[in-house]
This record gives structure tokens, C-alpha cells and sequence, in this order.
């Protein structure tokens, strides 16, 4: 019998998640007046906060349904979230009933939230854990139970990885979730910058330090790093509303103001 | 059947009017949406809830429930931000009649501003329930996590403990636990109940390991530990395993010892059975020690320590067996501890001292020599015979230097008695351990050199059990010291089954006489019958005096209590008596006295 060497965390309701102040700035009412507090705050630091969630939201909406069309037919989504009307399994399953999906988050009330909108999906389940152990994610019996990772996979990793700092080695991280992907595979990521809006994203990134998941911006050519030796999609690495919008008008005249980073790569 | 096309309803009038607003509320919609859709969707969506609005405006009666409708519909269809409802009334209040076209009519405005009220209400209403709805979902979700962090929490606590409270080979309880649950029992339960425990032991655990392997006694560990388990579990007793080949079980409720001395039976008759581990059949016997008692006399680690006691005695009496503690053995174990233990400095201190009993010719009763026996004048407990620390001595190896000092005084006492003009010759004792001593040949020698008594006069007394196995160094030392002069006699002979050709072939001077041959025992119980021949002591005695004799040995018969026993010893041809009938172990003075006035 060997010692457990995971005790479960208990969930601390004291302390804002930006999980669900994400829900809150996205306009959602899945989150309590201790997120609602953080999630104001930073709209004070950056006033058109509830567009670029919602910017990043799009982007993620857009890349699922491009992988669709390249005929992914399983997603790991990662840092998932609240999840809201609209999320990726019911992006996937409208256009692939049995698309496959396994939501991951380290937020328990956030993964707990999925289980119950999940029940009855066969095809797609939420877990609690976190990015910074891929191999247990990778492992994990639910992931083993709905993913082929023999197939190409769509690995989403919307508004999370800047939730990881330099000293827990995203890039690393990256590269050991990649290298369980097959060729074929794509990944998604979004993440926040300052690089356009220095002193108000610094402050809002400054404020995520009280959340349970503080937030490193990176710079495009820190993001672009994670693309290494994928095969990047056009338009490679942009402001969200640039990457393949489905009209001119949904870009918007300040694009940059969206203050995140966007891209797909193709594993090789 | 005839009509106009004129006549249709006003969604048909307006269509081309209705494109162009929908298309503007769509982009105005643009990331007012609570969730992306793409704006194909989106145009779909408001193309069909401004055809409904128009529809409203139209309506006679006017159809206040139209708005609400619209106002509802619009989050559903997920634009529920506040930025949707803002957005929708301004491009209705500006665009709506110029993009239909519709007539200045003054009734118009107010049937727009019904609709917007309507719409307004049934966008705030849903927004309200919507609202309430996820603060419930998020609030059952956060219930949710709660319940399965403390679900897991104790799921990991039991784990840990079960962990920490049982062994991970056998999954038996552990030293921990077992500790726990006596500590309950001796704590809670009224004085008078009783309680009982025993402590299971394989013998041969570690030869196994050894010749086996550990992979092979590991399993042997886990098949001993089912036996047990399967034996108390089902009778209430709590079975552990304490370490290695170690294991404990405790009896609660005992009536008498007698009830925890069954169970180690039990134990000890499953472990007997061979087990069969890779078709290889390893016999294995156990041993156990057992303490039961009254809940009121004592506490955990007592218990505990008493069967640890008991099961040492078990080994120590020859395994494969069990001991009941009891505190008279564990005082008088305690006792040989202590004196064992307090032996090195008592020699430093010279609390060792000899006494001299006289051996007697028994032809004319005169003092021929003396036995030299070591006395401990111990500060606490006065004056200790041999038989109170000599074999202690042995078994901690103090007997080497201890026998060497006893040797040098035995030595110098009767060199000074030959200076005296007595001629006596000491007799004194030779451990089996002081044989091994390859230096016990020189100091013998060196020893009669300083004190200058002639070798012949110093008799070395050697067990029979010395001899029963007799190596070829003990033979060479014996040899070297017949050597030197001095003569060696066996003690205590009769009582070993010595080799008699090792009598025969050894350099010996003489026999002593076990005191049995002295005081033959009584027979114990009924007579037997008659057909059963008696063996004749007196025949017997006879024959051994004359196999001595046949070896050309001095005879010394030991233990004369009385004058009769004098006279058979006598009688049956021993040379030399020994015993209180000729005189106790007495100082040397009282010896010189008795010497002199015999010379006198």
C-alpha cells in the first residue's frame, strides 16, 4: 500500500477565484460577492475588462470550431472555468454529437459546477486539477476514459497559462503535455500581455495576486515560445478579435486594447 | 377568390425595412452576448424577435405581451448583458420607424414606447430569474466541493491512519494500535476485569530468511499472519503484528490465565502445520509468552513487557512452547541481572574470597587436601556460594579472570600451608571456559612459581560435561598441564555420560563422584511390580569405585552427610570422602587447626 501523496485541499470560499469572476465579467451570476469584489475592482483597473474576456471567449469559440473543421473530434480544455450556455462540448457535439471533452480546473466549485451541467453527457466529464501536473492529468481515469490520445486532440489552454510563473516552468509543462499529443494534434492558447496596456493590465495583474491564481503576463515573443516547433497556424500569433474573425466588423477599431495574445498550433 | 398582396400582414409589408434594422441591431448586439455566437447566428436570432416586434407594434387590440416576450427571448437567446437591453432600446427608438418607413402617425410613438416597456420588463425579469437560477447552480456547486474536499479529507485521514495503525505487509494491525486498544481496555474497564496477552514468536524466523530468502520469508510472514488472524479474528481477538516475526494478540474478558494460555496454544498448534510457500514445505515452530491479569494491576507497557519476558523463557526452555509470565521467575531473573551485572566491580572491590572443605582419606580419616569454593561476600546480600554466581560467571565470561584469582589465592593459601610442613593439596575448579583460554596453561605455570607450591599438590577439577565433547586444544591444554606436574580429576562424574574412552585415554588423576551415588534418591510413588528387577545402588556404586580403579583413578566420593553414608562410601572402595559428615567449607585458619590438632 503506498502513502497517499496528494491530500485534498480544502475550498476556500474566502478567497476571490478568478474562475468565477471570469463568469462575472462575462456578464454570469455563477460567482459570490467575495469574486464580485475582486472582479469590480478590476474593472476599475481596466474598464473595458468585461470586452476582453469576452474577446478571449470568442477567440476560444473560434478556435474550437476551426479544429472541428480539421477534423479534431476530442478536446482537453484546461483552466475550463465556470462553464457557461456555449461551451466547447456543446460547440463539438452540435456539429459531432460524440465529440469527446474533458474540462480540467483546479477550481473545485468551478469543476463541481461542470459535473453537474455534465451529468447525463457521456461524452464529456470535468476533473479537478492542476495544469502544473500534466502527467496526472494525462493519466487521470476520466481522461483515460474519453480520450484517444492516439488520435489528434484539440488541447485548449484559454486564459490559464498566465496563471503559471517562470518558476513553475510553463514552458516545460508545455512541452511534457505536447509530447503526449500525436501528430495532427492542435493546441490553443490565449494569454494575457501588458505589452499594449502597460499600466492598467499591470495593475489588474497586480490585483490577481489576492486570487487563489495570481497572473504572469508575457510578452508575444514569451507566448510565441510556446508555439516552438508547432506548426503555427495563420495568422500565427495575434491580438484575440485578429485570429480569423468571422466578419471585419467583429475586430473592432483598437484590437490590441483585447490585451490577450491568441494562437493555434499544429503538432507535427 | 381574389385579394391583395397589399393586404398581407405588416411582417410582409416591412420585410426589406426589417433586413436593414436587423442587421443593425445584430451588430449592435456584437459582444453584448453573454456567450460568442457567430454573427450569422446572431442576425438569425434578431431578424426573427424584430419581425415578432413588428408584429406587436402592429397588433390591434395592441398586445402589451409582445415586448415582454421579446425582452425574455433576447436572454434566452443569451444577450442578457446590460449593454443588450441599452443597445436594442436605442436602435429601436432610432431606427426602427426610419428603416420601416413608417407613417408620421401620431399614435406611433406611443405604441414604440408600450413595446420597449414590455420589452424592457421581460428582459429585466428574465435577467432576474437567470440570475437567481445560477446563483442557486453556484451555490449547489460550491456545496458540492465542500462535501467532496471533506469526503476526500477523511477518506485521506482514515487512509493515514490506517497507515499509521496497521503494518503494510500484512495489513495487520500494528504495535500502535494494538497499544491503543490495550491502553482503552485497561483504562475503561471496572478493576476487577481481567485481560490477556500473548506475544507469538517464530523460532526460526531468521534461518529461514537466510537460507531461503527474504522474498520466501516475507510470504511466510503474511501466511503466519493469516493463520493468526483467521484463529482470533473470529473469536474477538485483536491480532497485531509488532515487528519482523514478531506478533501479538489480546485477549479480552479472560476468567483466568488458563483462557490466554488457550489461545497461545491455539497459535502455537496453526503455526505448527507446515506452510507451503513455492511448493516448498517449510515446517516452522513457534513460541509464545503470555501474561493475564486483572485490568487494575498495572498499565500497557507492563503487560507488554511481560510477555515479552514469558517469551523469552519460552525460548530459553527450549522453544516451540509457551510461558505464562510470573513474578516470582521475573523477580529471581531480575535478581541474577543484578548480581551478574554487579559481578566486575565486586572483583575489583575483592569481594570474592574461597572457602576450603576437607577430603578426607577414608582409610584413617585423616585431612588429605582441600576443595577451594568461591564465596562472594557480596556488601547487600552477605555471603554467596558458588552455585549463586559461579554459572552467571560463566555465561558473561568474568569466570576467566575471576577463576584466574581464585586459582592464585587457592595456590598461595597452600603454598603457605606446605611451607607450614601440612603437605595438603587444593582442589580447585576449572570452568569449561578457562579450558578455552589458550593462556590458562602459562599462568597455571606461572602461577605455581610465584607461589612456589609444588604441582602436584594443585588438583584441577574438570566437569564431566567438559570432557563429553572433548576438542583436541582442551585435550592438548589438559595434557600441558598434567605437564607442568599438576593432576587433573573429574567432577561431578555419574552425571554427564562421559565418554568412557575418553577416561580411559586422558591423563587424569582421578574421579569424583556425583552426590547421588552418596545419597541414592528415593523412589517416588507406588512400589513397582514385582517382574520390574530393582537395580541394586550398592552393585552399582560397586562397579563405578572399580572401573576408577580399573583406570588406575583415585576415587572421592562426595556429599558424606552422615557416618553411615561414610561407611558405605567406605565400604564400596572410595579413597577420599568429601562433605559436612568431615566438615563444612570453612577459613583456612580453622583448616590449619584442624590439621594441627590432627598431627598433634
Amino acid at each position: 500500500m503506498e502513502r497517499p501523496d496528494w491530500a485534498p485541499e480544502g475550498i476556500d470560499l474566502s478567497k476571490a477565484s478568478v474562475a468565477r469572476a471570469y463568469d462575472y465579467w462575462l456578464g454570469g451570476s455563477h460567482n459570490f460577492a467575495i469574486d464580485r469584489e475582486f472582479a469590480r475592482q478590476a474593472i476599475a483597473a481596466v474598464p473595458d475588462l468585461r470586452l476582453v474576456a469576452r474577446a478571449n471567449r470568442e477567440f476560444l469559440h473560434r478556435a474550437v470550431r476551426f479544429m472541428i473543421d480539421m477534423g479534431i473530434r476530442q478536446f482537453l480544455d484546461i483552466g475550463s472555468g465556470i462553464p457557461t450556455v456555449g461551451n466547447v462540448h456543446e460547440i463539438a457535439q452540435k456539429v459531432v454529437p460524440d465529440a469527446r471533452v474533458v474540462y480540467v480546473d483546479i477550481d473545485s466549485v468551478a469543476v463541481a459546477h461542470s459535473q453537474q451541467i455534465l451529468s447525463g453527457n457521456k461524452f464529456a466529464t470535468a476533473i479537478q486539477e492542476d495544469l502544473r501536473r500534466p502527467e496526472v492529468i494525462l493519466d487521470h481515469p476520466a481522461t483515460r476514459a474519453l480520450l484517444d490520445l492516439d488520435q489528434p486532440t484539440g488541447l485548449l489552454l484559454a486564459s490559464v497559462v498566465h496563471a503559471i510563473p517562470d518558476e513553475d516552468d510553463p514552458y516545460g509543462i508545455l512541452n511534457r503535455l505536447r509530447a503526449a499529443l500525436c501528430p495532427g494534434s492542435y493546441l490553443a492558447i490565449s494569454h494575457v500581455t501588458t505589452d499594449s496596456r502597460p499600466e492598467e493590465l499591470g495593475e489588474g495583474a497586480r490585483l490577481s495576486g489576492r486570487t487563489t491564481t495570481p497572473v504572469t503576463a508575457r510578452t508575444r515573443a514569451q507566448v510565441e515560445r510556446f508555439f516552438d516547433g508547432l506548426e503555427l497556424i495563420e495568422p500565427g500569433v495575434v491580438w484575440s478579435p485578429l485570429w480569423r474573425p468571422d466578419s471585419p466588423e467583429d475586430v473592432g477599431d483598437h484590437p490590441e486594447r483585447m490585451s490577450f495574445y491568441v494562437g493555434v498550433g499544429r503538432t507535427v | 377568390m381574389t385579394g391583395h398582396r397589399d393586404a398581407g400582414s405588416p411582417e410582409d409589408r416591412y420585410r426589406h425595412g426589417l433586413d436593414t434594422f436587423a442587421r443593425a441591431w445584430a451588430k449592435a448586439l456584437h459582444r453584448a452576448h453573454y456567450v460568442p455566437i457567430s454573427a450569422a447566428e446572431r442576425y438569425r436570432i434578431v431578424r426573427s424577435l424584430a419581425e415578432r416586434l413588428v408584429g406587436g407594434l402592429f397588433a390591434e387590440p395592441p398586445d402589451p405581451t409582445a415586448g415582454i416576450g421579446v425582452g425574455k427571448d433576447l436572454v434566452a437567446a443569451g444577450f442578457a448583458s446590460p449593454d443588450a437591453l441599452g443597445r436594442t432600446i436605442a436602435i429601436l427608438n432610432t431606427r426602427l420607424a426610419a428603416d420601416l418607413g413608417l407613417p408620421a402617425d401620431a399614435a406611433m410613438p406611443i405604441r414604440l414606447t408600450a413595446l420597449l416597456e414590455g420589452l424592457a420588463a421581460g428582459f429585466t425579469a428574465a435577467v432576474h430569474d437567470r440570475s437567481l437560477d445560477a446563483q442557486d447552480a453556484v451555490r449547489l456547486a460550491a456545496l458540492a466541493a465542500q462535501t467532496r474536499a471533506e469526503q476526500a479529507l477523511r477518506a485521506n485521514e482514515a487512509r493515514f491512519r490506517h497507515l499509521a495503525t496497521h503494518d503494510a505487509w500484512t495489513d495487520l494491525p500494528n504495535r500502535t494500535l494494538f497499544v491503543e486498544r490495550l491502553d482503552r481496555v485497561l483504562a475503561t474497564g471496572p478493576p476487577s476485569r481481567r485481560v490477556g496477552m500473548c506475544c507469538i514468536n517464530l523460532d526460526e524466523f531468521a534461518t529461514v530468511n537466510d537460507i531461503l530468502g527474504h522474498d520466501v520469508g516475507d510470504r511466510l510472514l503474511a501466511a503466519t499472519a493469516d493463520r493468526l488472524r483467521a484463529l482470533a479474528e473470529p473469536a474477538g481477538h485483536l491480532v497485531a503484528r509488532f515487528d519482523s516475526d514478531q506478533f501479538a494478540i489480546l485477549i479480552e474478558g479472560t476468567t483466568c490465565a488458563e483462557d490466554a494460555v488457550k489461545v497461545a496454544d491455539q497459535a502455537l498448534n496453526a503455526l505448527a502445520e507446515p506452510f507451503h510457500i513455492d511448493n516448498t514445505e517449510i515446517p516452522v515452530t513457534a513460541s509464545a509468552g503470555v501474561a493475564e491479569r486483572s485490568v487494575g494491576s498495572g498499565d500497557t507497557a507492563e503487560l507488554i513487557r511481560a510477555t515479552q519476558i514469558a517469551l523469552h523463557w519460552a525460548k530459553a526452555d527450549g522453544k516451540a512452547r509457551w510461558a505464562l509470565f510470573a513474578h516470582e521467575r521475573s523477580a529471581a531473573d531480575a535478581e541474577r541481572y543484578r548480581l551478574s551485572a554487579a559481578m566486575p566491580a565486586a572483583l575489583r572491590h575483592g569481594e570474592f574470597a574461597l572457602a576450603y572443605q576437607p577430603l578426607v582419606d577414608l582409610r584413617d580419616g585423616h585431612i588429605a587436601g582441600v576443595e577451594a569454593l568461591a564465596r562472594w561476600h557480596h556488601p547487600r546480600l552477605g555471603v554467596l556460594g558458588a552455585g549463586q554466581f559461579i554459572e552467571l560467571a560463566e555465561h558473561t565470561g568474568l569466570i576467566v579472570p575471576l577463576g584466574h584469582r581464585l586459582l592464585e589465592q587457592a595456590c598461595q593459601q597452600a603454598s603457605t600451608w606446605q611451607q607450614d610442613g601440612y603437605g595438603l593439596y587444593v582442589n580447585v575448579n576449572i570452568a569449561v571456559r578457562q579450558l578455552h583460554q589458550t593462556g590458562l596453561v602459562a599462568s597455571v605455570a606461572q602461577i605455581l612459581d610465584r607461589t612456589g607450591l609444588a604441582p602436584y599438590r594443585l588438583q584441577l577439577e574438570v566437569t564431566e560435561h567438559a570432557v563429553i565433547e572433548l576438542t583436541d586444544p582442551i585435550r592438548a591444554t589438559l595434557a600441558a598441564l598434567v605437564e607442568l606436574g599438576v593432576r587433573i580429576v573429574i567432577d561431578d562424574f555419574g552425571t554427564g555420560y562421559a565418554n568412557l574412552a575418553n577416561l580411559r585415554t586422558l591423563p587424569l588423576r582421578g574421579l569424583k563422584l556425583d552426590g547421588s551415588f552418596t545419597r541414592p534418591a528415593p523412589r517416588i510413588g507406588k512400589p513397582p511390580p514385582p517382574a520390574v528387577r530393582q537395580p541394586d545402588d550398592t552393585a552399582f556404586l560397586a562397579t563405578v569405585v572399580a572401573l576408577g580403579h580399573t583406570l588406575g583413578l583415585t576415587v572421592t566420593a562426595e556429599g558424606i552427610e552422615t557416618a553411615s553414608q561414610a561407611r558405605r562410601m567406605r565400604a564400596a572402595g572410595c579413597d577420599t570422602g568429601q562433605g559436612w559428615y568431615f566438615g563444612r567449607p570453612a577459613s583456612p585458619g580453622e583448616i590449619t587447626r584442624r590439621v594441627a590438632d590432627e598431627r598433634r
